[in-house]
């Protein structure tokens, strides 16, 4: 018990490690094709999709900022996606199509609101109904799945490499450079000063609004990374594909952050595998989506409530009121 | 005279910082008591124990007598006890009179209840009765003139019939010459009414001018309390009072050698409504101290000679090549770092620790080529400015949020000597910074200046003219003209205070 109180880290992971537990336990007990190894491989399928839009947003939270415009945008990544599938592009064009898309969205979000200084909430939710209408050009807002068959976009979620499914291998990639550039090189540290400290951060030569653009553009261009995956799992592009992106991700990161202290991309990982193991628990037992979004919501709230330093002080006081012995 | 309030034995710890150390201080009725003392001499955390902002955490204090209890603000009130801050919370958008009577509109509580927009105007003409000053009630306090806003305040404050306290703090630093005397005129109603008001002020010439007696504290006591009459007979100095040491002692010696090549050529810098017609050389080897109070645009040219602010003329020349710019990334090429006023929202990350900022400014200088952050080396660097600097406690891993404010000081002049700068402008360097940590900042100070320049910027008078080696005044934006720029201390204080030549 010393060892883990004077190691914080530990502290949190077996935190992280019993609230996995318990949720891998309840689903099991309620629903026996839980652990077993189909399910496994869905979950993880499911969770790529989630973590990948969770890392582009922890960008954004990082540097204090909110972005409710991804999943218009993976939307319109999407149909950008299936309609040049469908047009007889190659596969990498369409791929690379579809998530330059998403780039150039964010970096609208993210030049109007660090340049031009306009609310990032109101900002990304017109933007992200701006991509949602562009989405419909493309068919009128009928599904695209000509040539999805053909031009091999369904390998992306089917094939493997080292045993692992492609998906899950793309989510490790993207973790693993995203890690780095965060926690490991001076643009991270930039990141991470501009969100705590704009000001401070300025005043040593970060050009903050510089790296607030690029945390918009990496949240565009990985929420269309994601809806890729999403896509090929799905084998049609549809208007609607962005919607179930939003709640996972923000739930992911916050949880995450509560859980390991503060936003970083370890933290969202953890936070995506929690979100995962519970929608695919509900799925499992076919609870219908309304009632989970409105568990993961509330996962959600208590996330955020626990990420805010007023309250984990109280509870903090709490705890650290008991007598000792 | 009966004392209205008597405090004693108050103490209040902070951390490891003791802001009041068994204090005590007491108040007649009806008398303008002035409060003085330097940055950091517990001023302030005795005037927020009385107003009920912070609790203290030993000692008594009686109204008339009687011991009280005040946790909170309102509870302050409750005794009688009104104070207006140094920048008055009001409502720009209100008149005068409905700032005046601000959440005391109705004498009934419940929703719904009308304004009585007559009744309170009636009011405020009784409170006008009492205390006789010409105002405009009826404008809107947005619009009203530093002085007008300063009394709304204050009567917003005695609103409330039983106030027999009323602190102000610093109310004349932001007004001019005539408003003072409209305030001061007030002050005097007050006063004949029967109020007693303690009277914070960081510019000597007033005390004499409007108070009856003054308490000078340093380190968390009080040191003495006189009336204006037995300090004027007795010849005594304030300033030697305020400080702990007689002045100078704690301040390192001048520069030896004469200054090298120039490095920072300020021409003309102007920037209409902050500062105007700013000229000045700073040259290496050397001190160069601009003493300016608050809004006399001293804070505002630092940040125009950082970048943060554009100044609308005049040329800044960096080591012979004149340059514009842009923002801090640009003065920082240029070898400029500026060491903020308020360290806390400018300096610092406080969250981090003592590596994440001490490399923060110079972050290409942290890492490889490709940006990979060099951990080991960005750590021995660290180390070793935290030596240079004399950290304490020596630990790089905490954030700096858990030292005190000199030895965060320290940390952000470790920025600039790991970004190697050429030029350090130091900002109200010792603001909230004691005594101990105060004179081996200036001897940091000194130490830098032997292979740099450094310009100091600081309302306080006697660090500028105790650090600087040459020195000038702003007043009211503008540079007065001071001869052979070593001036006497008091030569220097009369040209920012009042723009007056030597």
């Amino acid at each position: 018990m010393t060892a883990l109180k004077s190691s914080p880290l530990a502290l949190r992971l077996t935190a992280f490690l019993v609230l996995l537990g318990l949720i891998a336990t309840v689903f099991q007990s309620f629903a026996p094709a839980y652990l077993s190894e189909n399910n496994l491989h869905a979950l993880l399928r499911h969770m790529s999709v989630n973590g990948l839009t969770a890392i582009g947003l922890t960008f954004v939270i990082v540097v204090r900022h909110f972005d409710l415009s991804f999943p218009g945008i993976a939307s319109l990544g999407a149909m950008t996606l299936g309609w040049m599938l469908a047009n007889d592009f190659t596969l990498m064009q369409s791929v690379v199509g579809g998530i330059a898309i998403g780039l150039v969205a964010g970096l609208i979000n993210g030049s109007v609101i660090s340049y031009l200084r306009l609310p990032d909430i109101v900002t990304t939710i017109a933007t992200g109904g701006v991509a949602v209408g562009l989405s419909y050009f493309y068919s009128n807002g009928t599904s695209i799945s000509e040539n999805f068959f053909m031009s091999g976009i369904l390998d992306l979620n089917d094939s493997r490499f080292l045993s692992l499914d492609m998906p899950v291998v793309i989510l490790l990639a993207a973790a693993i450079v995203a890690f780095i550039v965060l926690h490991c090189t001076r643009f991270g540290r930039a990141f991470y000063a501009t969100g705590e400290n704009r000001r401070s951060a300025a005043f040593s030569g970060i050009r903050v609004k510089a790296y607030v653009l690029t945390a918009f553009g990496l949240c565009g261009a990985l929420a269309c990374l994601a809806i890729t995956l999403l896509v090929a799992s799905s084998g049609a592009a549809n208007v609607t594909a962005g919607n179930q992106l939003m709640m996972p991700a923000f739930a992911a990161v916050y949880l995450g952050a509560a859980l390991f202290g503060a936003p970083s991309i370890p933290a969202t990982l953890g936070g995506t595998l929690l979100m995962s193991a519970m929608l695919n628990g509900f799925t499992l037992l076919a609870i219908p989506y309304y009632y989970s979004d409105a568990i993961v919501s509330t996962v959600l709230i208590a996330a955020i409530g626990i990420f805010d330093p007023k309250l984990t002080t109280l509870l903090g006081g709490l705890f650290s009121r008991q007598p000792a012995r | 005279m009966a004392a209205i309030l008597d405090m004693k034995g108050i103490e209040k710890q902070f951390g490891v910082v003791k802001a009041l150390d068994n204090a005590d201080f007491s108040l007649e009725a009806g008398e303008i008591h002035a409060l003085l003392g330097i940055n950091g001499a517990g001023k302030s955390t005795l005037i927020k124990i009385l107003s009920g902002v912070y609790t203290k955490d030993a000692g008594e204090i009686a109204i008339a007598g009687e011991s009280v209890q005040i946790g909170t603000p309102a509870a302050a009130i409750a005794c009688g006890i009104a104070s207006v801050q140094q920048h008055p919370e009001l409502v720009d958008d209100f008149t005068g009179i409905e700032n005046i009577f601000l959440g005391q509109e109705s004498p009934q509580p419940g929703l719904g209840r009308r304004v009585d927009r007559r009744a309170l105007k009636l009011q405020a003409e009784q409170l006008l009765k009492r205390f006789p000053i010409e105002i405009d009630l009826e404008a809107r306090v947005g619009e009203m003139p530093a002085v007008d806003r300063e009394i709304v305040a204050i009567l917003h404050a005695l609103s409330r019939e039983h106030i027999r306290i009323l602190i102000l703090d610093e109310p004349t630093s932001t007004l001019t010459e005539r408003e003072k005397t409209s305030l001061f005129h007030l002050m005097r109603q007050l006063k004949a009414a029967g109020i007693a008001i303690i009277y914070i002020t960081h510019r000597l010439e007033e005390v004499f001018e409007i108070s009856d007696r003054f308490t000078v504290f340093r380190a968390g006591r009080r040191v003495t309390t006189l009336t204006c009459h037995e300090a004027r007979t007795s010849n005594i100095s304030i300033p030697e009072l305020m400080l702990d040491e007689k002045p100078g002692d704690i301040f390192p010696p001048k520069a030896k050698s004469a200054a090298g090549e120039a490095l920072l050529d300020v021409r003309g810098l102007s920037r209409p409504g902050l500062f105007s017609d700013v000229s000045f050389t700073l040259r290496r080897g050397e001190i160069l101290g601009i003493f300016g109070l608050v809004g006399s645009g001293a804070d505002e040219l630092s940040k125009a000679l950082f970048g943060v602010i554009r100044p609308d003329a005049g040329t800044i020349t960096v080591k012979g090549k004149q340059v514009a710019l842009k923002d801090p990334h640009d003065a920082l090429r240029q070898g400029i770092f500026l060491v903020p006023g308020d360290r806390r929202t400018e300096g610092l990350t406080l969250s981090r620790d003592v590596i994440f900022n001490m490399t923060l400014a110079h972050l290409g200088k942290a890492s490889f080529l490709g940006g990979l952050l060099r951990f080991g080396s960005n750590r021995k660097a660290s180390a070793g400015l935290a030596q240079r600097v004399a950290l304490h406690p020596m630990t790089l891993d905490r954030p700096v949020s858990a030292f005190s404010g000199g030895n965060q000081q320290k940390i952000v002049i470790a920025k600039g000597l790991y970004r190697d700068a050429d030029i350090y402008i130091f900002v109200e360097p010792t603001v909230g910074v004691d005594i101990g940590a105060r004179a081996t900042l200036y001897a940091l100070m000194r130490e830098l200046s032997a292979h740099a320049g450094v310009l100091i910027i600081s309302s306080d008078c006697d660090e500028v003219h105790g650090v600087a080696d040459r020195m000038t005044a702003l007043y009211k934006g503008r540079p007065v003209f001071v001869p052979d720029q070593r001036p006497s201390r008091d030569q220097l204080l009369s040209a920012g205070i009042m723009g007056a030549r030597a």
